[in-house]
């Protein structure tokens, strides 16, 4: 076991060597660099940068270097100190704007994942057990709506509900007073009455299609020998279906899970732009669109590294439920 | 309602810019104003008393700046809340218009600011600035000519720092000042030319950088006055580059980073209270060294604090707008396309609508490739009968009523009619819709082809395309919508290819780029003279459509040993175009009625070349104002040499409590 752990971190590192390497260069393909960017959003508002001017701060951001040069610089830091360089565009360390913000990522994906999970699952099996009841009917319709409309559209269409009826602060995370304020009760107390808007609004696709894999997967088990065997043996209906046929049913449901990592920290890019929240996603899109290389290519290789873990974990349980895995060369 | 509106809009910008040239001196005399001494924010009353902090009189000048409220005298209190997208909280237009001297608030002319004074030489080579004795930087040290000369010395010709030399608002004629301390409080500008252009460049964005550079606190991050100290600095922060730990740390005229500090003394009537690095929600408290006092002798600034909310979604910021969480509408959203919106939650939002006028001469300029690398396409581009056709062509009428809301009147890219150097001829004509006399223009150069699309000078047929940035100006994507159904029925072949801002600047660069669009900046009142290189298609280094071959030829007018930019020939014009090229150079030299009269010859020329084709003025612009926040004019202007709306003294608002 400890030799297959080992033989895949090793396999990980060339991995993440690669993906960090290609998306420093897919960063760098678009024509121009982050001056030019920065020329042109001053340009939008009249103000015109000198050519001089542009060519300095290329010279100063080291953008005149030939690229595999500034993915040099960057990456060596990365690895000996730790040092992700530095955005152009907060004037800040890398760290410096990512971490406030992963903190607050994390909880709203955690707690929309809850809201999935809580949601999800009870009526995936209601909807299993109860086959084309009135009430599989109306969830199946409401789940199917779920996914088929946008996120986007549906925080706007929240967004203005909660405006138009509830008079609620919409955009952002907490209330205005306590945007930049120290945690205290009070903050948590705010977090939590802005969190449930976008907690739902990025739940219900997930709830959709976790409604149906599991009333699928269910359906398949409910119907089983041994199901019937055990009701034979007169267990209990609800005891029975918990204990068996669900078990069974939530497998691919638990397997399927394995990109979590990348969900919880990048999730609902979309979302979180529209409705103005603090997460990363909106951060690693402006730094894409505004080609601040280093804050990108650290972003990336964050979430590569995540999904490598990911991916390791998800290696390792398996390998641990499967002997065969295990013992294989790979 | 609309009509009277614009009637007093009309009205009010009639007597914009009128006659701020040729001012041979200005001061403000406002010693012994106040004799019974001055009256301050409690705040700072109670900080006087508990003796943190001196006197109100000790603070302000001996001369205060008079800031005339626009409605009443004010009380002290409350909060101001804007709204940023992105990082650039520096904005401008909306905090740090605090220049040397001002735009008065409807622009008609530049009145004091920090100088409380001018004097200009006979012969305009010489700007002399009186400061206000007794003016302090927010922290209390004195603020004299010695803080102007750093500035001069250690930032503007630092190459160190501004690698780039000082900028081309400071010269005249490419020939940088002379800039000497007289005494304290007297500084003056000088150059071997006459500058007809200083004050008013002073009054804009560029005279903000003047006033901006404590010295006692700045020599710090000089590298050559502080060597060991500014390694220290460096290492911590992790930078290996000066310029760009400079640019990142200490910043300039309009780069966040002059806020990063929080120490840094200012000028401005607020003041930082933390670093605004990485924050989402940034408060400004009142600056207790503020240099202005309404006529009832109270300091200013009336409100306590000025906030930003950080939203990156122009959506998020007009639900916020609309709510009433903001105080004043920022100018992204508050355009034509949201009025309606706007309209009608006024009650629910509790604010009021103030009309903007725009200082934006066209709402989008189209400028064809006259050097195409294509000899063809150059012939044709460059052909006056296909600009008019082209032009000709344009439904203006359609397209603003259908993608303007009816608001503005159909417009080539020309000074306004509220500009002394309004020309009727550059601004009116061929903007009617003709598709006939526009096809007799085509047949002149394009012949029509057997199957509906007309023929090149080489018999083959003929398609040209238009760039577009749709993320900048949505507007534009509508009209060139519009305009492409009408240029078909002319028989012209075009692409019309939308880029997001970010495609956008590589579009437009390419040499064989054919056309492509932005919007006309700064054509109301005086700014046309400030503003040449524009109508002669020079973005500081791009333009729309290739024009490099001309611009090359006029760099090697100037100096025949100027090296080119990369890929630049040069191409020699008209004797129309070189005319105006001259113009260009001349005109910043010149005064009074001399510089009149140029102006004249220049837009006479530009009428008749037509060079570049425009659609409309741009109208209908507001801003949502809440309504608790009163002393905000009737009328705000838009623009960006003018930088509105903040000289409209935005110290001097304040919140009506009920």
């Amino acid at each position: 076991m400890g030799s297959f752990v080992l033989r895949r971190i090793l396999y990980a590192i060339p991995a993440l060597i690669a993906v960090s390497l290609i998306s420093f260069l897919v960063i760098a393909v678009p024509p121009g660099d982050y001056v030019d960017r920065l020329a042109e959003t001053n340009a939008a508002k009249g103000d015109i940068m000198p050519i001089a001017e542009q060519e300095a701060l290329r010279q100063a951001y080291g953008l005149d270097q030939p690229l595999m040069v500034q993915y040099w610089n960057w990456i060596s830091a990365v690895v000996a100190r730790g040092d992700f360089g530095y955005s152009f565009s907060y004037n800040l360390p890398v760290k410096d704007v990512i971490w406030p913000r992963l903190g607050l990522t994390v909880v709203l994906s955690i707690a929309s994942l809850l809201f999935i999970w809580v949601a999800a699952i009870p009526v995936g099996i209601y909807s299993a057990v109860r086959r084309y009841s009135a009430g599989d009917y109306l969830f199946t319709f409401l789940g199917f709506l779920g996914l088929a409309i946008p996120n986007f559209l549906l925080a706007l269409a929240a967004m203005y509900i909660a405006f138009a009826w509830f008079g609620h602060n919409v955009g952002g995370l907490f209330s205005p007073e306590f945007v930049e304020a120290p945690w205290s009760w009070a903050r948590v107390l705010d977090l939590l009455n802005h969190l449930w808007l976008p907690m739902i609004v990025l739940g219900t696709a997930g709830t959709a299609s976790v409604i149906r894999v599991i009333r699928a997967n269910l359906l398949d088990e409910l119907h089983k020998p041994y199901v019937t065997a055990a009701r034979a043996k007169g267990m209990g209906e609800f005891g029975l279906l918990m204990k068996y046929p669900v078990r069974h049913a939530l497998n691919p449901f638990v397997s399927g899970q394995n990109d979590i990592f990348v969900d919880i920290v990048s999730g609902g890019t979309i979302v979180a732009i529209v409705m103005g929240l603090q997460t990363t996603g909106p951060i690693l899109l402006e730094a894409l669109r505004t080609q601040d290389m280093y804050m990108a290519a650290s972003f990336i290789l964050m979430l590569s590294v995540l999904v490598v873990i990911g991916t390791l974990l998800s290696d390792v349980l398996l390998a641990w439920l499967d002997p065969r895995i295990r013992h294989q060369q790979g | 309602m609309q009509n009277i509106d614009r009637l007093k809009s009309l009205a009010a910008v009639a007597a914009l810019f009128l006659g701020a040239t040729a001012l041979p001196a200005l001061a403000q005399d406002n010693a012994g104003l106040c004799p019974a001494g001055y009256a301050e924010a409690p705040q700072l009353k109670a900080m006087v008393d508990a003796g943190t902090l001196p006197p109100v009189a000790e603070r302000l000048p001996l001369e205060p700046l008079v800031i005339q409220p626009a409605e009443e005298t004010g009380v002290y209190g409350g909060q101001f809340v804007d709204s940023w997208g992105g990082g650039n909280i520096a904005e401008i237009r909306h905090f740090g218009y605090e220049p040397l001297v001002r735009w008065s608030i409807d622009g008609a002319e530049v009145v004091p600011g920090i100088a409380k004074g001018w004097e200009i030489s006979e012969d305009a080579q010489t700007y002399t600035f009186f400061l206000r004795e007794g003016m302090k930087w927010s922290d209390g040290h004195p603020f004299t000519a010695d803080d102007i000369v750093f500035w001069w010395e250690r930032v503007e010709n630092n190459p160190k720092v501004m690698t780039g030399g000082p900028r081309n608002e400071y010269k005249v004629d490419g020939e940088a000042p002379t800039v000497t301390k007289v005494d304290d409080y007297t500084v003056a500008f000088s150059w071997s030319k006459p500058n007809g252009l200083f004050l008013q460049q002073m009054a804009g964005p560029y005279g903000q950088r003047v006033v901006q550079f404590p010295r006692h606190y700045m020599e710090q991050f000089d590298i050559d006055l502080n060597p060991e100290g500014v390694a220290e600095m460096m290492t911590a922060a992790g930078a290996t580059d000066y310029a760009a730990w400079w640019k990142g740390n200490i910043g300039s005229y309009n780069d966040p980073a002059q806020f990063n500090d929080p120490k840094r003394p200012s000028v401005h009537a607020w003041i930082g209270t933390d670093t605004i690095l990485g924050k989402e929600r940034v408060t400004f408290v009142r600056n207790p060294y503020y240099f202005a006092v309404d006529p009832d002798c109270q300091q200013l600034p009336y409100i306590d604090e000025r906030v930003w909310a950080s939203a990156p979604d122009p959506e998020v910021t007009l639900l916020q707008s609309i709510q009433g969480q903001l105080s004043m509408s920022p100018r992204n959203v508050s355009i034509p396309q949201n009025r309606a919106v706007f309209f009608d939650n006024q009650e629910a939002g509790d604010y009021r609508l103030v009309p903007a006028t725009s200082c934006d001469y066209n709402t989008a300029v189209l400028a064809f490739s006259m050097n195409h690398p294509d000899p063809v396409k150059a012939q044709v581009f460059s052909n006056k009968d296909f600009r008019i056709g082209v032009s000709q062509a344009i439904n203006r009428q359609e397209i603003i009523d259908t993608v303007y809301l009816g608001q503005g009147e159909p417009f080539q890219p020309a000074p306004l009619p509220n500009s002394p150097f309004y020309n009727e001829a550059m601004a009116k004509q061929y903007t009617e819709f003709d598709l006939a006399a526009a096809a007799e223009h085509l047949d002149k150069i394009l012949p029509m082809g057997p199957d509906g699309v007309r023929l090149g000078p080489d018999g083959k047929p003929f398609k040209f395309s238009v760039e577009i940035n749709a993320d900048f100006k949505p507007d534009t994507v509508d009209a060139f919508q519009l305009i492409e159904r009408t240029w078909e029925q002319v028989g012209l072949d075009v692409t019309i290819n939308f880029h997001s801002d970010e495609l956008f600047g590589n579009a437009r660069a390419k040499p064989d780029s054919d056309a492509s669009v932005w919007v006309g900046e700064n054509g109301c009142g005086q700014l046309p003279l400030l503003n040449l290189s524009r109508f002669m298609n020079d973005y500081g280094g791009w333009s729309l459509g290739n024009w490099s071959g001309w611009a090359a030829w006029d760099i090697k007018r100037l100096n025949p040993d100027a090296e080119l930019p990369e890929g630049w020939e040069p191409i020699e014009p008209s004797a129309n175009v070189q005319r105006l090229y001259e113009l260009r150079s001349l005109i910043p030299q010149t005064i009074g009625e001399e510089q009149t009269a140029l102006m004249k010859e220049f837009t006479d020329l530009q009428a008749e070349e037509f060079l570049v084709i425009g659609i409309a003025t741009p109208a209908g612009f507001y801003r949502a104002v809440k309504n608790d926040v009163r002393n905000v004019p009737d009328e705000l202007i838009e623009g960006w040499l003018y930088p509105g709306p903040a000289p409209a003294n935005f110290a001097s608002f304040f919140v009506r409590s009920e």
